[in-house]
């Protein structure tokens, strides 16, 4: 699904972020990308949504070199993945709904088409019933699950998560993940970026770890620290 | 045809020209002031320009023909200016004609009825369709046997056509800097508008929005300024000229403005079409770096 070839990047401000990665993520695999602030882990999925464009290296996305495109054709691989962060990124002057349906306008959708998917994304997020409310008057769980229904409406292979739980307290931070794993399990592909310890010591996904722009470690069934369990890091 | 595409586009131009109304209140201030400069000054040209062309057509060559001309040579005369397709009008005017009309002007002021026998020679007066024709017509009549003197404004004419050249000139100078001022100033207020709206636009971007499907509604947007400041304009230039067209013509009479025609219509039809113009290109670019990729 996802194949990273000895990818670097330095910013125009000569900050090296990333330095010389090389990582593949498989179809329907869920990543966890840890690492404390400022490891590369946002500048890594940047590069997969082509927010930003590698200095060196390549990077491959269901088929299509990432890093070669340019104009309409990045318009076209964003209609292909979903990406949620941490801030949500709604527009703040639609409704729910109208914020789902938008990605779908974008992409040339027939209003008919629209109007039978918004219904069952938001539905499956748990919003159907606060679909006419704008973002101001949601939570931030319900906000975060309506970034989610806008990310997955177009039925993405690839779902791109920047600190996804980040602005939001435990019991929405479980759910939000629970509606990730299922979105996970329907076939799409997740990548989280997260410093949330318990949420990646919980799920024990894969985990891969950055620190100083490079890949620290990549562990199966991971945990947030190598090989440790948030118990015994407490404790310990 | 989807309807609801339609729909939508329209509901998303409609929703951000509604959202700020000061801002867009200022964008189509802007057009209007500037179309309404813009107009005055096309306004002024045309009346000049059409009071000259007015001048310039009363002008009328006399050829005075020698006093021994014959029949023949004035004959050949008259062949001559049928055949000169710059030639719109001529009439011949006999001695004894032109004693009448001296009379006639002359009543009151100065007595001729002590004139035992007419002075004047015989002589064609003549109309040239251009102005910037006359001298040349003048100049090869003036060769024509049995012609003594061919007369015309030839002072008035070299200013008049100098005038007009000036004029012309000058215009095209100060509507291109008009132009370029109103374009600035205008893309500095969409580019306000826009920057309020960076945060939307990056939004589109990320959800797989097109450059020129993010750039449309800004466009129309544009446009409507553009069209919404013209029609002010237009509306405050009618008035204007309601108001002020007769005052003036008393207070300049010798413009004789009353006898001048203007095509207000096509000046109407440029200016919309410039505000238009300027409210969508500004638009276009002020929003292009906003776009990324």
């Amino acid at each position: 699904m996802i194949s990273i070839r000895n990818v670097s990047l330095t910013y125009p401000n000569g900050v090296r972020a990333l330095d010389n990665v090389t990582l593949e993520i498989a179809k329907g695999d869920f990543l966890f990308l840890v690492g404390s602030s400022g490891t590369g882990k946002s500048s890594l999925l940047k590069l997969l949504y082509h927010d930003a464009i590698p200095s060196h290296g390549e990077i491959v996305v269901d088929g299509i070199r990432v890093d070669k495109l340019r104009g309409a054709r990045v318009a076209s691989l964003r209609r292909h993945l979903g990406v949620i962060f941490q801030d949500f990124k709604l527009l703040n002057d639609k409704t729910v709904w109208e914020n789902v349906a938008f990605a779908m306008h974008v992409t040339g959708a027939h209003t008919r088409e629209i109007e039978r998917q918004v219904p069952r994304t938001l539905d499956l997020v748990g919003l159907a019933h606060k679909s006419r409310m704008f973002p101001s008057e949601l939570s931030g769980g319900e906000q975060q699950r309506t970034a989610i229904a806008r990310a997955i409406v177009n039925n993405p292979k690839l779902l791109l998560c920047d600190e996804p739980t980040g602005n939001l307290d435990p019991e929405n931070t479980a759910e939000i993940m629970d509606l990730l794993l299922r979105i996970n399990t329907k076939g799409t592909t997740v990548v989280v970026a997260t410093h949330n310890q318990s949420v990646v010591d919980r799920m024990r996904k894969r985990v891969v770890r950055l620190e100083d722009g490079r890949i620290f470690t990549d562990e199966e069934r991971g945990f947030y620290y190598l090989g440790l369990g948030q118990g015994q890091v407490l404790s310990g | 045809m989807d309807w609801g595409k339609v729909k939508f586009f329209l509901g998303e131009v409609g929703r951000n020209f509604t959202r700020n109304a000061g801002m867009q209140a200022t964008a189509i201030g802007t057009v209007a002031v500037t179309v309404v400069l813009l107009g005055l000054f096309l306004f002024v040209r045309l009346t000049l320009a059409g009071v000259g062309d007015r001048l310039l057509k009363q002008i009328e060559i006399s050829v005075y023909f020698h006093t021994n001309a014959t029949p023949a040579q004035e004959n050949h005369l008259r062949d001559v200016l049928r055949a000169d397709q710059r030639v719109t009008s001529f009439t011949f005017v006999p001695k004894a004609e032109g004693l009448k009309q001296l009379r006639r002007q002359t009543q009151g002021s100065i007595d001729v009825s002590m004139l035992t026998q007419n002075p004047l020679p015989d002589k064609f007066r003549v109309r040239v369709g251009d102005p910037s024709e006359v001298s040349a017509v003048a100049d090869s009549l003036r060769g024509e046997p049995g012609v003594a003197n061919v007369v015309y404004g030839k002072t008035i004419v070299g200013r008049l056509l100098q005038l007009g050249v000036v004029l012309r000139r000058v215009s095209i100078a100060l509507i291109v800097a008009l132009l370029c001022v109103a374009a600035i100033i205008i893309s500095n207020t969409i580019r306000l508008t826009v920057y309020a709206r960076r945060r939307e636009i990056a939004i589109m971007q990320l959800v797989g929005a097109t450059a020129t499907y993010v750039r449309m509604p800004f466009v129309c947007e544009g446009v409507l300024h553009g069209l919404l400041g013209s029609l002010v304009a237009l509306l405050i230039l009618g008035i204007g000229k309601a108001a002020l067209w007769s005052k003036l013509a008393l207070a300049l009479p010798w413009l004789e403005l009353n006898g001048t025609h203007v095509a207000l219509l096509p000046i109407a039809l440029q200016l919309l079409l410039v505000g238009v113009a300027i409210g969508a290109l500004s638009s276009w670019f002020s929003i292009g770096r906003y776009l990324r990729t």
